[in-house]
């Protein structure tokens, strides 16, 4: 046997067919898969900024609308995410088996989470992008000045997939992801910043904000949708870079147990 | 790749697991063989792995030469499977220094990449995309070993002529039968024109129709692309028909091991009597001669062995036709004599 034919693909092409892959499963039910999620943030815009808006006229600076919209640019790629690497995730696992079929093409461990989270980010940065499109479009938010905030969408998405896949490292069973979204996702909603701005918290729960995952894209992507670029959003950047990567890692270590046996 | 030769008449040959092919014959009649030294594809020593209290594989050993199927027959439990996923990095082996484990001459704890780049994969479960149809789910597999394009259009409509599948080219996974998923887990692991093919119980719970079909595919892979096939099932029928070297394994051990006619032939006498109703032994064992015939057998049957058929006819001189068959022996009575189990018992 020459040494020649034990050639494989390279590393883009094993994390970067994992990430085909699902993409080719989301879009052979794109209307069921992506209208929810997309309705989302659009009805919340429309409730809350436009009903509530009315009461509250100005928040930090800018009108309640233009400062909730900015917000909400990042808060659906947490959900999608999240969503995706738990439920997904769990069920591409335990019940379709679709891994077993995976690990026996050339990929590793390493190469099928780090696609997951690959995916999770994109999916968090077209979702990012269409609430960009839908306050652009409504004249809520600049998009000249907007245009580079679905960048955040993207590592909001990493980190919150690096997220999911923790938490399925952890649950035994499927119904258990419930906590992680009723009992933290969603909480966590109100105290990121997003619907008013965390110096408003009572100041022994502030430096809790700060730890909150959500925080520091929600305040990233509204320096960049307000063109209001502060020196605290290089920590913002560190925060989730750093974060990502310590998650990810965790996730590979606890998920390589359930995958290899 | 170093070769020998021998020289040798075949009585006196080295048999052991080592394959040989024969070059010639001589004009004095002495038989040429080039034998032993083709490196195998797989190669297992002390293979151990347990999970946690569970010991799933003990102290296994095992080849594989090339253009041979070896298949791996037990029981369920036996830890086939488990044995099967350490040869592609599926599942980790205990950590013990004995431990040697070659595939292509690459040890899969240290690059499974490699291995799984020229080896196909068929495991056990069912894992397709099901809301993909047959296509799709083919084409998202090209993608894993870098086919695209027309190279990848190609090689997917051979494979579903290959395994009878054209028509069902749209059809959603979910659709499909049994047989056809099966198949297209085949062609699936075929795509990457594999050097080496794993199977783990292709045809459990399909029809002798496909099943069939399915044999006679794998025979042909073997034939004509020399393709190395690597089986596991509890099907002893399959065993015999397709494998050149039946490994049988029960409670994680290797029991026994060999070609299949002539582990038949060195292990078991010819031929059986089979008792379909245990209370009439008395009436075959008249007064407890056994006519030379060997018994064996559980609560539900009893078995005499024999060489001789006439003595087993003889046995069953007072019986009803309908309460008994003589037949040849096969690899489930070597089992049931190695282990006191029947195959298909579960565990
Ligand atoms: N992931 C696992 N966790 C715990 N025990 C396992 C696991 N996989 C297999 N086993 C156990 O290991 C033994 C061998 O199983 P397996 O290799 O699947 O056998 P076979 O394929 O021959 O039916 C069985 O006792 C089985 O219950
Ligand atoms: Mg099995």
């Amino acid at each position: 046997m020459s040494s020649s034919s034990l050639r494989y693909p390279p590393l883009w092409n094993r994390v970067g067919s994992v990430w085909y892959r699902h993409l080719r499963v989301y879009s052979q039910n794109l209307i069921s898969n992506a209208l929810p999620p997309f309705l989302e943030p659009l009805i919340f815009l429309v409730g809350i900024g436009v009903g509530l808006g009315q009461f509250i006229g100005r928040m930090d600076g800018v009108p309640y609308i233009e400062y909730l919209a900015s917000g909400l640019l990042v808060t659906t790629a947490m959900f999608t995410a999240a969503f995706e690497c738990s439920f997904g995730t769990y069920i591409r696992l335990e019940f379709d088996k679709v891994y077993d079929g995976m690990l026996a093409a050339p990929i590793t461990v390493t190469n099928l989470l780090v696609g997951e989270v690959l995916w999770a980010a994109t999916k968090g940065l077209v979702f990012s992008l269409t609430v960009l499109i839908i306050a652009s479009v409504f004249g809520i938010l600049n998009p000249a000045t907007a245009a580079l905030a679905p960048i955040v969408g993207f590592m909001t998405g990493a980190m919150f997939g690096a997220f999911g896949l923790v938490a399925t490292s952890i649950v035994n069973n499927i119904s258990q992801f419930n906590f992680l979204f009723s009992g933290f996702l969603s909480p966590m909603f109100f105290f990121s910043g997003v619907v008013f701005p965390i110096s408003r918290l009572p100041a022994v729960v502030r430096p809790l904000a700060e730890v909150l995952p959500l925080t520091h894209p929600v305040r990233l992507a509204r320096a960049i949708a307000l063109d209001r670029l502060e020196p605290i959003i290089v920590w913002d950047v560190a925060y989730m870079l750093i974060v990502t990567v310590g998650l990810t890692i965790l996730a590979i270590v606890r998920l390589r147990r359930r995958l290899v046996d | 790749m170093c070769f020998k030769l021998a020289v040798a008449c075949p009585s006196i040959l080295p048999e052991a697991n080592h394959r040989r092919e024969k070059i010639g014959v001589s004009s004095s009649g002495v038989h040429v063989y080039l034998y032993g030294m083709q490196n195998p594809v797989i190669s297992v020593e002390h293979l151990f792995k347990s999970y946690r209290k569970v010991r799933a594989v003990l102290d296994l050993n095992f080849e594989v030469f090339p253009r041979t199927c070896v298949a791996f027959l037990g029981p369920n439990g036996a830890g086939k499977t488990t044995t099967m996923k350490m040869l592609y990095g599926k599942a980790a082996p205990d950590g013990n220094p004995k431990t040697k484990i070659t595939v292509f001459g690459t040890d899969p704890r240290r690059d499974e990449l490699s291995i799984k780049a020229i080896a196909g994969v068929a495991p056990q479960e069912e894992n397709l995309d099901l809301e993909l149809n047959v296509v799709q789910n083919l084409r998202i597999f090209a993608n894993f070993y870098r086919m695209r394009g027309r190279a990848a259009t190609a090689r997917i409509e051979e494979l579903l002529r290959f395994m009878e599948l054209s028509e069902k080219r749209t059809a959603r996974v979910r659709e499909l039968s049994g047989g056809m998923k099966r198949r297209l887990i085949i062609a699936r692991a075929l795509l990457n024109r594999p050097r080496l093919l794993i199977l783990d119980e292709p045809t459990t719970g399909l029809d002798p129709q496909v099943r069939r079909l399915i044999w006679e595919k794998l025979h042909n892979l073997m034939k004509t692309e020399g393709v190395t096939i690597l089986l596991t099932t509890h099907y002893m029928e399959e065993a015999y028909q397709l494998a050149d070297n039946i490994v049988i394994m029960d409670k994680g051990r290797k029991v026994i091991e060999g070609e299949p006619r002539r582990l038949l032939s060195d292990n078991i006498e010819k031929y059986v009597l089979e008792l379909l109703d245990p209370s009439l032994q008395a009436r075959v064992e008249h007064n407890g001669n056994l006519n030379g015939c060997r018994k064996d057998g559980d609560a539900q049957r009893v078995l005499y062995y024999s060489e001789d058929l006439q003595s087993l006819e003889r046995l069953s001189a007072e019986i009803k036709q309908r309460d008994y068959i003589i037949r040849e022996s096969n690899l489930e009575d070597l089992f049931l004599q190695t282990t006191g189990r029947r195959l298909n018992e579960l565990q």
